[in-house]
């Protein structure tokens, strides 16, 4: 039995388990297989446009009689500064002249499209079950929407202040992210990664802070984890690294190689992929042009000149400016069938604290 | 009641909670307060201050309650005679941090006592098992003080697997009461090391003031780093960096850190000075990821109880089916 009932009876999913919404490697395939499998399906539209993610949804809807979670990013949108682009492909030029590239080419734009007016009704039209944000919460109006089309509202805290923040302006659900999770950081009233605290130690101090149900994310990829963070007073857990290596993934037949062989000292928190503070297997150009760079254009305009190495070094087999967003669990995720892992991981999380409790 | 595992059988004690070697904070008096109150309390040897040893362990060898003596261990290698001192306190257990435990491994288990080595990494793990460690230490990054990158959610189960049927693994790092106990046992540890909650103890020879900073400070006001360290020209080898209390001394120079060693003999007479003068606006509170959660000095059996009476509630308290866990 699980210690904490109530966001399974508000997901009304099997298994207090979340997919974790990781865009740019995954997609309806994975949201079903989880799904199916019992946890709580996320789409990432972050990457989507609002027809694109419509699209993914009705195959979603399609294939499983499930609840669902769109995730969006509500980062605040800046505009590409053109001196600062000029410099970031300066300081990428001697890559560019190794892979044969033109450094002067026209590139497309990242595309990171914080939640909008346009996203807003895609939710309202598809009434997703769940919502969940990153990088805090969009304004009021549109919270309010989301809100009032019947979705469960959730975003991710970084830290204390952050939760009781999102507590206080409307999320239903905090996901209390550790320093261990992989891909982005959701930090939204810091901007100083040195203080993130790990899982374990924010966990409990978010779950005394604020009164609604509190998500465990960061390093979580067995059922020792997620018995660990029920222990420590989580309703659920997210979990995504231990996905990557699924079948249902879209992730590159290199990046499966990379994951493979990723040690648990393989990830870093890096800024060059993207222009924001996300934890990643470590690759060539965050090692050495990163970490951490000063020259990185402002979020998400750092991927945009990365685009085309990306490409270029894909096709001869590289992952060297690959993001490849993974947590510090990485070695732990697991080459088998999304359905079948979820199910394996409630089943040893359940087996656990049995033990436990004798 | 007790939560017996592995672990408390091996020590010989009640409760599966060990406070750490705080260099110079945890003295004589919180090393017998902890271990009288069935946990293990592990004398801060840190970097080996002769006197201060003497004095401490003269007190330890008229107490017949198990206790531990912690070094670190580079620092050790200085002056390598100081163990002696410390076995013939007759402590039940020596605990080397931070360095090759291998030197001084075959003299502590011929005096008797246990070895306990605290590891960041598989590898150290492999290192303290060859020389004949009886317990591992798995630290994380949330720890206070020194340490290394890994978060305790990722190492705790790994060195978990890895010493799976050989050693017991005790987690720290971030610890600080009974949830977090019981989530350690979760991830397969045996039991668990804490600093910062006994520094905020009765007990712990730190300033009350430094104690009042850890109990006011919130989640997230402290940063690893090598800052506080360079301060004192305290040169510690790689991977080990330290956190502590977030101040003013670690804003002005964290992103400055090689400005602050090209001045390093100037910065160390100030930091000295603040020290002297219990300035925590300069001077480091060492202290970890798990601030937020003391709030209060209390004396060290208070601390212990109010785990073991939390952890159990979240076990649900059955805890006969524990010691089969180990």
């Amino acid at each position: 039995m699980w210690p904490d009932r109530r966001l399974i009876d508000r997901f009304k999913t099997e298994f207090p388990i979340v997919l974790a919404p990781m865009a740019g490697v995954m997609d309806a395939e994975l949201v079903i297989a989880v799904a199916q499998g019992g946890g709580l399906g996320s789409l990432p539209c972050a990457m989507l446009s609002a027809e694109k993610a419509r699209e993914q949804v009705n195959i979603i809807r399609q294939r499983v009689s499930a609840p669902v979670n769109l995730n969006f990013f509500c980062h605040e949108a800046v505009d590409a500064d053109p001196a600062r682009e000029a410099q970031w492909r300066q300081r990428l030029g001697p890559y560019y002249r190794e892979h044969g590239l033109d450094p002067d080419a026209p590139i497309n734009a990242a595309n990171r499209a914080p939640f909008d007016a346009a996203f807003c009704a895609v939710v309202e039209e598809l009434k997703p079950e769940v919502v969940s944000f990153h990088f805090g919460l969009p304004e009021p109006k549109l919270l309010q929407r989301v809100k009032a089309a019947g979705a469960i509202v959730m975003s991710s805290a970084t830290t204390v202040k952050e939760a009781i923040w999102l507590e206080e302006n409307g999320a239903d659900v905090v996901i209390a992210q550790g320093a261990d999770a992989g891909g982005h950081r959701a930090m939204f009233l810091t901007d100083d990664i040195a203080e993130q605290p790990g899982t374990f130690s924010l966990l409990p101090q978010v779950v005394d802070a604020v009164k609604v149900p509190v998500v465990a994310a960061g390093g979580i990829a067995d059922g020792r984890g997620i018995a660990a963070a029920f222990a420590l007073g989580a309703s659920a857990v997210q979990i995504g690294t231990a996905f990557l290596r699924c079948p249902e993934s879209k992730v590159s037949a290199a990046g499966r190689v990379a994951l493979a062989q990723a040690s648990d000292e393989s990830t870093v928190i890096t800024n060059v992929m993207t222009g924001r503070p996300a934890r990643g297997v470590a690759n060539r150009v965050m090692r050495e042009v990163g970490p951490i760079s000063p020259d990185a254009p402002a979020f998400p305009h750092a991927a945009t000149a990365l685009g085309p190495l990306k490409v270029a070094a894909e096709k001869q087999g590289k992952v060297d400016f690959t993001n490849l967003w993974a947590g510090q669990a990485v070695r732990m995720g697991k080459e088998m069938p999304a359905a079948e892992l979820t199910r394996a991981l409630a089943g040893a999380a359940l087996a656990r604290m049995g033990k436990m409790a004798g | 009641m007790p939560i017996g595992t592995e672990l408390t059988a091996r020590l010989g004690i009640a409760h599966p909670i060990l406070a750490a070697p705080m260099a110079m904070i945890t003295g004589s008096r919180l090393v017998m307060a902890v271990s009288d109150a069935g946990g293990l309390g592990i004398l801060g040897g840190g970097y080996g201050d002769r006197a201060w040893l003497e004095a401490e362990t003269a007190v330890l060898r008229r107490y017949h309650r198990p206790f531990g003596i912690g070094f670190i261990t580079w620092s050790l290698a200085r002056q390598p005679e100081l163990i002696e001192i410390a076995l013939e306190a007759r402590p039940r257990a020596v605990m080397l941090s931070f360095g090759d435990p291998a030197p001084f491994a075959p003299r502590i288990k011929a005096a008797g006592a246990l070895l306990i080595c605290q590891v960041q990494s598989e590898d150290m793990a492999q290192q303290a098992l060859d020389c004949g460690a009886d317990i591992l230490i798995a630290q994380g990054t949330e720890a206070g003080g020194h340490g290394a990158s890994r978060t305790t959610l990722d190492i705790v189960p790994a060195i978990a697997d890895f010493a799976a049927g050989r050693v017991p693994v005790v987690a720290a790092g971030g610890i600080a009461d009974g949830r977090g106990l019981a989530a350690m046992m979760m991830l397969g540890a045996s039991g668990v090391l804490m600093g910062t909650r006994f520094y905020a103890s009765v007990e712990a020879d730190a300033p009350e003031r430094a104690k009042q900073l850890i109990c006011a400070a919130k989640s997230g006001e402290t940063v690893r780093g090598v800052v506080m360290d360079w301060s004192r020209k305290l040169m510690w080898p790689a991977p080990f960096t330290a956190r502590s209390l977030s101040n003013d001394h670690l804003r002005r120079w964290s992103g400055r850190e090689i400005e602050l060693m090209q001045r390093a003999d100037e910065i160390a007479v100030e930091y000295a000075a603040a020290r002297a003068a219990a300035n925590f606006d300069v001077a480091a509170v060492f202290a970890g990821e798990s601030v937020g959660l003391i709030h209060d000095i209390v004396p060290a059996a208070e601390i212990v109880g109010r785990i073991v009476a939390e952890a159990e509630r979240t076990l649900q308290g059955r805890r006969n089916s524990l010691s089969s866990l180990s």
